[in-house]
C-alpha cells in the first residue's frame, strides 16, 4: 500500500462533494448585495438625497476601488481562514487589540446596514398592498412583518435555500436589465445622455454622501472570503468569485443608474427621484413595459429586501457568535441552538435590536426611507470604508513579516493604493456627512454619528486590555473564531 | 452517545442533523480511543490520528473506519470529524440496529417513524447516569466523563440534561485524559464552524 499517497485521497474525494464552485459563491455574494434593492431602492435615494448626478461613474470607480482592495483581501484569505473575515484579519496582520476594534466597528457597520433595510422595506410593499388591497397599513407594520419574518428564519438557521436564492437573483438581474433596457429605448425621446458618466457631474459638493451610499450597495461583497473552506479549491475559487461579484455588481449597478437618468434627462433625475423615490423605476418601467413587468419588479424588490435582510441577519448573528465562541464576548453568545444549530444569542440580540430601531422610527414618526434606510445605509457604509481600510492595513503589516511566496503586488502595492484610494473616499464621506443626513452643516449630529466608531473603537481598546489583563487565554485565542475551541491550528 | 441524542420512547433526535453528525463523529472516535484502537498524536502538528488495522471481531463499520484512518494517516482529527460526521448517523443507526438495540425505522406511506430504541430503559440509562453525576457533582466513570464532554461540544449539554453546570461540565473534561481532551475541543470547534459555516 506504498501507493497510497499518489492515490486520490477517498477522505478528501468525499468532504470535496460538499464544496462549493465559482458559480455558488458568486450567486451568495450578489445576492448578498441583492441588486434590485440597490437599483430601486439606494439609486433614486442617493440621487435624491445628494443631488449627485455622477452616481453611474461613482459605482465603475468604486468596483474599480473594491477590485484592488480584493487583491490584497484574497491574497489574505489564502492563509488565514476564518470565518470573520475583517477581525481576524486585524488580529492576524495588526495585533489582538486592533482585531477587537474592528470586531467592534464591524458589529455596528453591519448592524446599521441590517437595521437599516427595516426602512425600505414598506416603501417597497406599499405600492402592491395599493395595488392588489387597495390600501396600505402604514411603513412600521410592515417593517414588523418582515423584522418577525427574519427573526424567525434566522433561528430556525433559514439560510435561503441556494437555489431559490439563484432562481431569485437570475430574474431580478433579468428585470433590472429589462427596466434599463425600457429606459433606454421608451425614454430616449429627449436624446440621451452621458452627462452620468463624466467626472464633472460627479465631483460636486455632495460627492462623499453619493460614494458612501454607493458603498453600501456593494456591502455583502466581502463576505466571498469567509467560503474559503468550503470552496472546491481554496486559491483559486475565491478570488475568482470575487472579481466576479464585483465586476457584475459594479457595471449592473452603474448602468442601471444611469439608465434611470435617460428618460427625465440627467437634469429632472434629482427631482423625480425627490418625488417618486423607490417608486421612480418602477413608474419608469410600467409607463415603458406595461404594468405587469414593473408589478413583476416590485415584488421581486420585496423579496430582494427580505433576502438582503435575512442575509445580513445572519452575517450579524454568526459575527456575534465567533465573538461569543472566542470568548470576547459573554460565552452565552457563543451558545448554539441543538436543535437548529443556530448562533441563537446573536440571532436573538439582532432581532431584539430591530425590534427597538423599528419602534423608535415609527413613535418619533421620521421618515423610513431617508432617515433610516439611507442615514443607516450611510452610517453603514462609513464603518464598512473603515473595515476595508483597516483590512488593507493588515494585509500589507501581515505580509510584511513574511510574504508567504506572494507577490509584491498582491501584498503592498495593491493594499497600499486601496488604502490611498478609501481614505479620500471616507474624507470626502466625512466632509459631506451633512448631506448624507439631510441636516445643517452646523449641525451636531453630522459629528456624532461618525464618532459613534470612536467610541466603538476606544471601547474596543479597552476591552481588549481588560481581556488581557484579566484572562489572558482568551486573549490569546483573538481572531481564531469557532477554531479559538481548539486552540486553533498550532 | 446516540441514546443521549435520541429521545429514548420515540427515536426522535434532540439535535440538528449536521451537529448529531459531528457528535456521533466524536463519539466513533472516542470509543476507538477508549478502546486504544486509535491514538491521538498530540505531538503531531497539526494533530493525527494513528491506527492499527481492523480485526476479525470488529463490526464493518469499525473495520471501514480504521481502514480508512490506516490509508490516510495524514488527515488532521478536523478532517476526520467532517468524514466520519457525512455518514455516522447512519452507521452508528445501522450497526445499533444489527445489534438490537434499535428497533429498524417504519415507512409509511405518509409517515417516517425514525428507528425507536429496542428497550426504553436501556436507552435511557446513560443519559439518566450523566444526570445523576450533574446532579450529586460527582465525576462520572471515564467512559461517561467523554460522552458529557462531547455532549458539551456539540452545544447540547444544557438541552438533554435535567440540570446545567458548566462548571462542573469543565472540571469533568478537565479531568480527561489529554488526547481525549482534544478531541473534545476539536469536535467543539468543528461545531462551531458548522454553525458559523452559511449552509
Amino acid at each position: 500500500m506504498s501507493l497510497t499517497e499518489q492515490r486520490p485521497s477517498a477522505v478528501s474525494a468525499a468532504l470535496a462533494q460538499d464544496r462549493l464552485g465559482v458559480p455558488s459563491i458568486v450567486f451568495f455574494v450578489i445576492s448578498a448585495a441583492a441588486p434590485l434593492m440597490v437599483v430601486a431602492g439606494s439609486v433614486p435615494t442617493a440621487y435624491a438625497v445628494t443631488g449627485v448626478i455622477g452616481v453611474p461613474l461613482a459605482f465603475l470607480l468604486l468596483g474599480g476601488v473594491f477590485s484592488l482592495f480584493a487583491v490584497g483581501y484574497v491574497t489574505m484569505a489564502r492563509h488565514v481562514v476564518n470565518a470573520g473575515a475583517f477581525y481576524a484579519y486585524a488580529a492576524q496582520g495588526l495585533g489582538r487589540t486592533q482585531g477587537v476594534v474592528t470586531a467592534w466597528v464591524a458589529l455596528l457597520a453591519y448592524n446599521a446596514l441590517q437595521l437599516g433595510l427595516y426602512g425600505i422595506i414598506g416603501s417597497a410593499a406599499e405600492p402592491l398592498l395599493l395595488d392588489w388591497f387597495g390600501g396600505s397599513p402604514p411603513w412600521w407594520v410592515i417593517a414588523l412583518g418582515a423584522w418577525a419574518l427574519t427573526g424567525l428564519l434566522g433561528l430556525l438557521r433559514v439560510d435561503i435555500n441556494g437555489r431559490i436564492l439563484s432562481v431569485l437573483l437570475v430574474s431580478e438581474i433579468a428585470v433590472v436589465l429589462l427596466f434599463d433596457l425600457g429606459d433606454l429605448f421608451g425614454g430616449a425621446r429627449n436624446g440621451v445622455s452621458f452627462e452620468g458618466y463624466s467626472p464633472a457631474a460627479l465631483f460636486v459638493p455632495g460627492v462623499g454622501a453619493a460614494l458612501a451610499t454607493v458603498v453600501a450597495g456593494f456591502a455583502g461583497i466581502e463576505s466571498s472570503v469567509v467560503f474559503a473552506e468550503e470552496s472546491k479549491d481554496r486559491l483559486r475559487t475565491v478570488p475568482v468569485a470575487t472579481y466576479l461579484g464585483i465586476a457584475v455588481i459594479a457595471i449592473l449597478y452603474s448602468i442601471s443608474a444611469w439608465a434611470q437618468t435617460v428618460p427625465t434627462g440627467p437634469d429632472g433625475i434629482v427631482k423625480a427621484a425627490t418625488e417618486q423615490g423607490p417608486t421612480l423605476v418602477f413608474g419608469q418601467a410600467a409607463e415603458h413595459l406595461g404594468g405587469t413587468v414593473a408589478t413583476v419588479g416590485s415584488v421581486l424588490f420585496v423579496t430582494s429586501s427580505i433576502a438582503c435582510m435575512i442575509a445580513f441577519h445572519n452575517t450579524t448573528a454568526r459575527y456575534i457568535f465567533a465573538l461569543g465562541r472566542e470568548n470576547v464576548l459573554p460565552s452565552v453568545f457563543g451558545r448554539t441552538s441543538a436543535r437548529t444549530a443556530a448562533p441563537i444569542s446573536g440571532s436573538v440580540l439582532q432581532t431584539a435590536l430591530g425590534l427597538i430601531v423599528i419602534a423608535i422610527y415609527a413613535v418619533s414618526g421620521l421618515d423610513p426611507v431617508t432617515k433610516l434606510f439611507f442615514t443607516f445605509g450611510a452610517f453603514g457604509g462609513l464603518g464598512l470604508l473603515t473595515l476595508l481600510t483597516v483590512t488593507s492595513i493588515s494585509v500589507i503589516v501581515y505580509f510584511s513579516r513574511d510574504l508567504r511566496g506572494e507577490t509584491a503586488w498582491r501584498t503592498r502595492f495593491a493594499p497600499a493604493l486601496s488604502i490611498v484610494a478609501l481614505l479620500v473616499i471616507i474624507a470626502l464621506t466625512l466632509v459631506n456627512f451633512d448631506t448624507v443626513l439631510g441636516v445643517a452643516p452646523d449641525s451636531p449630529i453630522r459629528w456624532i454619528l461618525p464618532s459613534i466608531y470612536v467610541v466603538a473603537v476606544v471601547f474596543g481598546v479597552v476591552w481588549a486590555r481588560v481581556i488581557r489583563a484579566t484572562r489572558p487565554e482568551v486573549y490569546a485565542g483573538i481572531g481564531l473564531g469557532a477554531q479559538a475551541a481548539a486552540g486553533g491550528p498550532r | 452517545m446516540y441514546f443521549v441524542l435520541h429521545d429514548n420512547a420515540t427515536g426522535h433526535p434532540h439535535l440538528h442533523s449536521r451537529l448529531a453528525g459531528l457528535a456521533l463523529a466524536g463519539g466513533v472516535l472516542a470509543e476507538l480511543m477508549l478502546a486504544e484502537r486509535v491514538t491521538l498524536d498530540l505531538t503531531s502538528n497539526p494533530e493525527r490520528l494513528h491506527a492499527a488495522a481492523g480485526e476479525d471481531g470488529d463490526d464493518a463499520f469499525t473495520r471501514r473506519v480504521l481502514g480508512h484512518v490506516v490509508a490516510e494517516p495524514y488527515h488532521p482529527v478536523s478532517t476526520w470529524l467532517l468524514f466520519l460526521a457525512r455518514t455516522a448517523e447512519a452507521e452508528v443507526t445501522a450497526r445499533m440496529i444489527a445489534a438490537k438495540l434499535l428497533k429498524p425505522p417504519v415507512r409509511h406511506l405518509l409517515k417516517h417513524q425514525p428507528p425507536a430504541p429496542a428497550d426504553m430503559s436501556t436507552a435511557a440509562w446513560p443519559l439518566a447516569r450523566l444526570n445523576l453525576a450533574v446532579q450529586r457533582r460527582t465525576p462520572p466513570n471515564p467512559r461517561d466523563r467523554v460522552l458529557l464532554g462531547l455532549l458539551d461540544a456539540a452545544g447540547c449539554a444544557q438541552r438533554v440534561l435535567s440540570e446545567h453546570d458548566p462548571r462542573f461540565v469543565a472540571a469533568v473534561i478537565a479531568m480527561l485524559p489529554a488526547p481525549m481532551q482534544r478531541l473534545v475541543a476539536q469536535t467543539k470547534a468543528a461545531v462551531g464552524q458548522a454553525v458559523l459555516s452559511r449552509r
